[in-house]
Parts: structure tokens; sequence; C-alpha cells
């Protein structure tokens, strides 16, 4: 039963993907048009940029290729109007190429110990022989996965957000 | 004896760091550890196998090779890419020196001493001479694509064996080139992976000896090129593996927790002929054991699982003892929780942030054994997160429980607690002295009107703290005749007069706080200090040392209490002296003077002064047959012991007033659970 759950919500996470998608192409081009109409409305003009930043500034923070990379360049050039705090400075001297050795050395490390050869298994299943043969018989290891549910509670946080 | 109300404390989310290199020094007893997260640690055997010392890790540190060079110095290297040198005596790293090879996957040093060799990311092994300032770079071996994961010096120096992904190369010291090339992967059929060699030895007899990710243990001769002997002991990787100084067992662990001894064995008996044989199997951990080491005596093995494991070998004991024992570890040798008794207050200290706590409370009461219904839940208050990459050193609350302090590697930070009602509000002081850095331990005065930090050189600093919020530093202490070790450990007298500190040399030094002046030293005891505490009443010094031994020294008298004197003659229980772990903590019954509430991670005890002393022969652990018997017959077995063993694993014990005591535990299984994943294990029937 869990099983058809979890494929439900994979199809439901793919819809809504498809739905966000069409509404992210739709958005800014209603956004420019509303812009490109009222140029001297400075505080709107402010606050729609401001909006736009956020939503841009979101959209680089997930990474998501092709619409939201032009998105952010935009955002970059109308960002005359500072947005409300949603950016980060970094250090040019931070991002050096020792961090990118690490990382790859940490990436090489990961997929030796944990890839999809090794043949893992979750802590609940390790560790459930002993509760199960025990003299005293307890309950599983992890009870709860909290992994379940996840889209419920994406969307929840996210309908939080909007509200504040 | 006594009726307790216990608050039995298991949300303390304690996940220790897994174990990931292992080095023991070459003639010294001691074994130096690196954890996952940076930390550093020096076990000392002959101490009873004490953490004598701990450096604590940090964000930006990676320790992937350990090792000590030139007798007493310690080096260690990660993906950082650099080679730092760790000054054991200040507890932090020294010097770093960048490998210029991106990141260091291993490191090793010459037969000497005088020479380290680390395996880099882009192929090259490179050569540094270990000089009395630090390590000066010597030059560059030949550079070849690969990344050297595992490096190896045969002992007369004059080649390095070096593994790499599916290449192990043999190079000639002096000139640099590599005179042998050998394929791993060649016997392996119809397997499209590459074959990670994860570690290397090379032995005097020409043999190289390599483990892989195809769980093999293999053996060539590196002349000729060839494989004298391959044993597939696993079907994961094998991911460490030690030799003996003696050539003669090796020790691998594997990534499914289990640990293998290979030794040389005649192949018949009386014949010249020796071969390798796998001969004793061990399976201690329950995740991946990344580092392996053997001592002269003993197997020890460290896994993911921050088990560390020592197995001494029965063919090199001489007698059947304790010394012959198992030995596990799983939590540190410290204590990492701080109770503030009158407010009901716990300080859990974590590696990056610290957890206030209020304890619950309950109105009904019960019989033995029965657990009661909370009114009140246990409250998370604060969470103080540390800034910045490095982990904490120590924590302290103060007693009143409006004062918590904490100290990393370049920062101290003083903070005031101010409870209204049920809001809480933390602020930092503002103005703190300036100290030389870390602090090692912090402890808070009986009435919460100062702070003793234990700093570097055997120096403890008195801070008065001031109200509504500030400190100013009132004296520091030193030790007359001078020490280069640091501070380790702490106590005050309730009455204000005392501070007692003791250091990394092992000397206990009680100063006076009245006249700000050293007092006396305690005599010198050849084992390290693992606990001490000051009697609220006699203001008797209790001390425990990790060889499980028990002295009380009156400060005022400044000499050992008759009481001492005759534990001392007659000596402590057999079962008392064969304990796994050394007592964290000691604290006092102020309505009872004559009892002494002392704890390890498997029990805690009442030690009564009044009651005698058992001898070998009387049971230890009587409680149980005691509660059994008539009251008349009760009187005649009573001994001064009253050990409890219902509440384990501990890690910290208290006697918040006369009826009720705190007790922390750490299940090892909500450990495990929070691990990176383990290997599947199949088992039959299942």
């Amino acid at each position: 039963r869990r099983h058809r759950e979890l494929l439900k919500e994979k199809r439901r996470r793919r819809q809504e993907l498809f739905a966000e998608q069409k509404k992210r192409k739709l958005l800014p081009d209603a956004v420019l048009k509303e812009l490109a109409a009222a140029p001297p409305a400075r505080p709107d003009g402010k606050a729609a940029a401001a909006n736009r930043g956020k939503r841009g500034g979101d959209r680089a923070v997930k990474q998501t290729q092709g619409q939201a990379q032009r998105q952010v360049k935009k955002d970059k050039r109308r960002k005359g109007a500072r947005s409300k705090g949603n950016y980060t400075a970094v250090r040019l001297k931070d991002q050096s190429l020792t961090g990118l050795h690490l990382q790859l050395a940490k990436d090489f490390l990961n997929t030796q110990l944990y890839g999809p050869h090794t043949n893992r298994a979750q802590a609940n299943e390790f560790f459930s022989l002993e509760n199960k043969k025990n003299p005293v018989k307890k309950a599983a290891v992890q009870f709860v996965d909290k992994s379940w549910g996840q889209e419920k509670k994406q969307r929840a946080t996210r309908f939080k957000k909007r509200w504040l | 004896m006594g009726e307790f109300e216990v608050h039995r404390v298991r949300f303390f989310g304690l996940v220790p760091a897994g174990v990931r290199c292992l080095a023991c020094q070459p003639r010294g007893g001691r074994l130096a550890l690196a954890r996952t997260d940076g930390a550093v640690e020096v076990y000392n055997f002959a101490a009873n196998y004490f953490q004598e010392k701990v450096i604590p890790g940090s964000e930006a540190r990676s320790v992937e090779a350990l090792c000590w060079a030139a007798g007493e110095r310690l080096f260690g290297a990660g993906l950082g890419g650099d080679i730092t040198e760790y000054d054991l005596a200040r507890l932090c790293p020294a010097r770093s020196v960048d490998g210029c090879g991106g990141p260091v996957w291993s490191m090793a040093a010459n037969s000497t001493g005088t020479q380290l060799a680390i395996g880099c990311e882009d192929g090259s092994v490179k050569l540094f001479q270990v000089v009395p300032g630090g390590i000066q770079f010597e030059r560059n071996l030949d550079r070849r694509k690969g990344r050297i994961l595992c490096l190896s010096w045969h002992p007369s120096d004059t080649r390095i064996a070096a593994g790499s992904i599916d290449i192990l190369r043999v190079f000639d010291v002096c000139s640099g080139q590599t005179v042998q090339r050998i394929m791993v992967n060649y016997h392996v059929q119809k397997v499209k992976r590459e074959c990670i060699v994860w570690s290397i030895a090379f032995l005097s007899s020409g043999t190289v000896v390599s483990s892989d990710s195809f769980g093999r243990v293999q053996f060539w001769d590196w002349e000729r090129g060839t494989l004298l002997e391959s044993h597939t002991i696993s079907t994961s990787a094998v991911l460490s593996l030690a030799v003996s100084e003696k050539e003669d067992s090796i020790i691998v662990g594997t990534s499914t927790g289990a640990t293998y001894q290979f030794q040389l064995l005649p192949v018949k008996m009386g014949s010249l002929e020796k071969r390798w044989v796998r001969t004793k199997p061990f399976q201690h951990h329950t995740h991946d054991v990344r580092a392996v080491a053997h001592s002269s005596t003993a197997l020890i093995s460290g896994g993911l699982d921050a088990q560390l494991v020592i197995r001494p070998l029965m063919e090199k004991m001489q007698k059947k003892g304790y010394d012959a024992a198992l030995r596990k570890f799983t939590f540190p040798h410290r204590r990492l929780v701080s109770c503030a008794r009158k407010a009901r207050l716990l300080l859990f200290q974590f590696s990056q942030h610290l957890e206030l706590w209020r304890l619950g409370s309950t109105n009904e009461t019960g019989k033995d054994g029965e657990v009661l219904p909370l009114c009140r839940m246990p409250e998370h208050l604060v969470q103080l997160k540390s800034k910045g990459p490095e982990h904490i050193y120590c924590s302290c609350v103060s007693p009143c429980g409006s004062w918590v302090a904490y100290s990393t590697a370049s920062r101290f930070h003083l903070y005031r607690v101010q409870y209204e009602g049920d809001s809480i509000s933390v602020k930092k002081v503002p103005k703190v002295p300036k100290l030389l850095l870390p602090a090692y331990q912090l402890q808070f005065s009986a009435d919460s009107g100062s702070l003793f930090v234990a700093s570097a050189r055997g120096s403890v600093h008195v801070l008065q703290l001031l109200e509504p919020g500030g400190c100013k530093l009132l004296h520091t202490f030193r030790p007359p005749s001078g020490s280069p070790e640091a501070v380790y450990l702490l106590a005050a007298s309730a009455d204000g007069h005392w501070v007692a500190a003791v250091s990394g040399d092992w000397a206990i030094h009680i100063y006076n706080l009245k006249c700000f002046k050293h007092h006396c030293a305690v005599p010198a005891y050849s084992c390290a200090v693992t606990a001490l505490a000051i009697h609220p009443v006699t203001n008797n010094l209790v001390i425990a040392y990790s060889d499980q031994q028990l002295f009380e020294f009156s400060i005022p008298e400044k000499q050992y209490t008759a009481w001492s004197r005759m534990v001392q003659n007659c000596g402590l229980h057999r079962v008392w002296l064969e304990r796994d772990s050394p007592i964290t903590h000691i604290t006092f019954n102020p309505k009872n003077p004559s009892h002494i509430l002392l704890h390890d991670v498997y029990m805690f005890c009442v030690l009564d002064k009044s009651l005698p002393l058992p001898d070998n022969s009387a049971l230890l652990m009587n409680q149980s047959t005691l509660k059994q018997l008539p009251e008349n017959a009760r009187q005649r077995q009573l001994h001064a012991f009253k050990i409890c063993k219902k509440f384990q694993p501990l890690l910290f014990a208290d006697l918040l007033d006369e009826n009720c005591l705190v007790m922390v535990e750490r299940p090892i299984m909500d450990v495990k659970t929070q691990l990176p994943l383990p290997i599947q294990q199949k088992k039959f029937g299942t």
C-alpha cells in the first residue's frame, strides 16, 4: 500500500513540476509587459522588481537551468532597486581551487564507499533482525521514516512562506 | 541507604564521529587517533588506555592520514591539501604546510622518522624533511596519472610502494623513478568497475601487501611484478591494513565491519617455507573499519561506528588476566554534560553547538523500580550555535543557571541567561578579558561568582563575574616549577577557598583563593587523573585515576586521609579494578558527608566511607542480593560500594538534591541509526 502511495506522490510531484514550469514561462512575460506599460510608476516598479528579484533569487538558489538562468540575468540588470536582502555576498578568495579539489575528492570517496554498486542497507533493515530475535522483542529501530509525506510537508512550508 | 527519584535523561543526541586514522607511536606506548570530523586524540596504553589528549576538530579540517615522526611529533594531512603538525602540549594544530598537490590522501614516515612522504590527488608522491621547526619540502618523485591513495616505505627507506586506482607503483627514493608498475585488476573477470587499492604495506622481504575494493588481500613480489598469493576475504572492500613490527602478523579491516588477522606460518610443522594464512576473524564493528593498527601485543581497529576496539593477542600475553581483555571505547573519556543543580538545568556540549535543557518534574511517588508520570515535560530552553568552523573545547553552566561559558580554539564566549517567568533571554557578555586561548576546561565556583579557566602551561585564570553582565580577570595561578602541558581538569571547593587543577603531566596543584597563592601539590602518581572533586564539608580532594585507583587527599592538612591510606593498604576489589571505562564525574551528598557518588560509562556507585571495604572474596555488586536478605543478615554483608548497573551507557550522573538523581544515558542503538549506512549482511534464514 505504501508502495502505491509513493508512486502516487511521484506522479503528483511530476504534475506539479510541469505546472510550475508552465507558470514560470508565463510570469516573467506578464510582469515585463506591466513594467513596459508603466515605467514612471516608481514605487510599483520597485516593488515589482523586488518581487521578481526575490523569486529569481530563490530560483537561482535552486539552480534550475534554462528559464531560471535567463530570469536571474534579467534580475541582475534590473537590480537598481535593491531587493530586500535575498542575496549572498561571497569573497572570491574563498571560492578557490582548493574548494573544488576538495569537493571532487569527497565525491570520489562517496561514490566508492556509498555508490550504487556497494550493498548498503538502511539502519532499519540492518538492525531489524536483532530486534526481532532479542529475548525482549522491540519495535523497528526507526519506526517513522522522515521521508514519508515529503510533498505535503514541502507544500505546507511554501504555503506558510506565502502568507508570512 | 537511600531512595532516589531518578531523572532518566535520554535526549542528549550525541553522535560521536567515526574513527578515520590510527597511528601507533613506534616506541612510546601511545596511540594517535583521528576522527572524521577532524578531531585528533591520543590514548596512553600504559595508563589503562586512557584518552589523555583530545584536540577538537574543525569544519575546515579533514584528516585522511596521521603519522608519528621524530619520536614525539604528530603530523596529520587531509583533503584540504595541508600537512599539519599538532602541538600535543597546547592541544591545537601548531604549523601547517601546503602540500601543493591538491588533497592529500596518504602520508607515511620513514623508519627513522626523518622524512615524510605524502600521496596526493594529482598523482605525485612528495617528500618532506622533518626539521626541528617544522617540515621542509624536499622533492617530488616521478608523477603519473591517478591519485595516490596509500603508500608505504620499505623498512630500508630506499623504496616506496604506492597504491592508486587499478595500479600499484614502486618508486626508488634516491632517483625518484618508478621502478615497477603492477596492474591490480588483472585477475578480475566480467566486472567493469575500477579496482581501488585502499591500503598497502611494504615488507622487508620485498613483498608488497595490498588490499583493494574487490575484497582481496594480495601479496606481490615487487621486483618481478608477480602475484605471490591472493586471498579473497570479503565481498565488500578491504579498507585498511597494518603490519606488526616483526612482520609476522597483519590485520585488515573491511567495509562490513569485520577484521581479519593474517599470520606468517610454516607450511608444515618444522618446515622452513612459510606462507601467509588468514587466521582469526573478528566482528567487533557494525560499520566500515577504515583504520587499523598493530601494536606489539594487540590488534587495534577503529570503525565508522565511532568505536575503538583493542584486542590483545593471547599468544603475546604472559598471563590470562585483565590485561588480555577486549577493550571497546565508544564515548569520550571526558564530561560533555554540566548540571546546574539548583536550577535543575543541563547543558549539553556538541561539537558545534550547546543545548540548555530544563528537567521535567513529577508530583507522584512510587516504589522501587516504578516509572512515574511527568506533570511537566523537559524543555529545550536555549540552543547556542558556535560561529566559525572550529569545534568546542569545553563548556560549563553555573550552579544557579544564569551563566553559560564555552571556548573554541580561538574564541571564548560568556553568556548571561535570564529567566522571566516562562521566557528566557540570553545576552552575550561583551568585554571578556583577553586570555591565551583555547580554554581546556571551565568551572564555575559554587556561589556562581567566579569562573575558573584552565589554560596552557599549567595556568588557571580566575575571572570574577559581575552583575548585571560583565567579568574581569582577578588572578592567574601558575604551578611553582612551571609546566609545559595544559590543565585539563578543575575542581572548586564549595566554600570558595580552594581550587585544584590537573595538567597534562598528571601533576595536581591546589591553589588558595583567599590569598591567591599556591597551596600544595598532591604527591605524584604514575597514572592519569580522570576525575576529581572537593568535598563540601571536609575539603578533602577525592581523585580517581585511570587505573581505577581512588585517593582522598586532605587539603587543609596537605596529606592523604586515614581512609585513603586504609583503601591503599587493603587494596580495591578486583572487579572494581577491572572496569573498562574511567570515572568521569565525582560528586557528594551534602546531607551525608561520608558518601561519595561516582560513575563511569557502565555503572553508578555510591561509596559509603563509614562502611567496611569488601575484600576480593566478597561480591562487589551485591545490591540485588542485599535486597532479598532480611534486615539483620543484611548488616553483616553490607560494604562500602553500592553499585547500580541499571542505567547504561551513562554519560553523566549527578545528585540534584537529597532525594533526586539525574542520569544522562545515550543508548548505543540511537547512535547507530544516525551513522552513515552499513553494508547489508545476509543472514541465513532471513
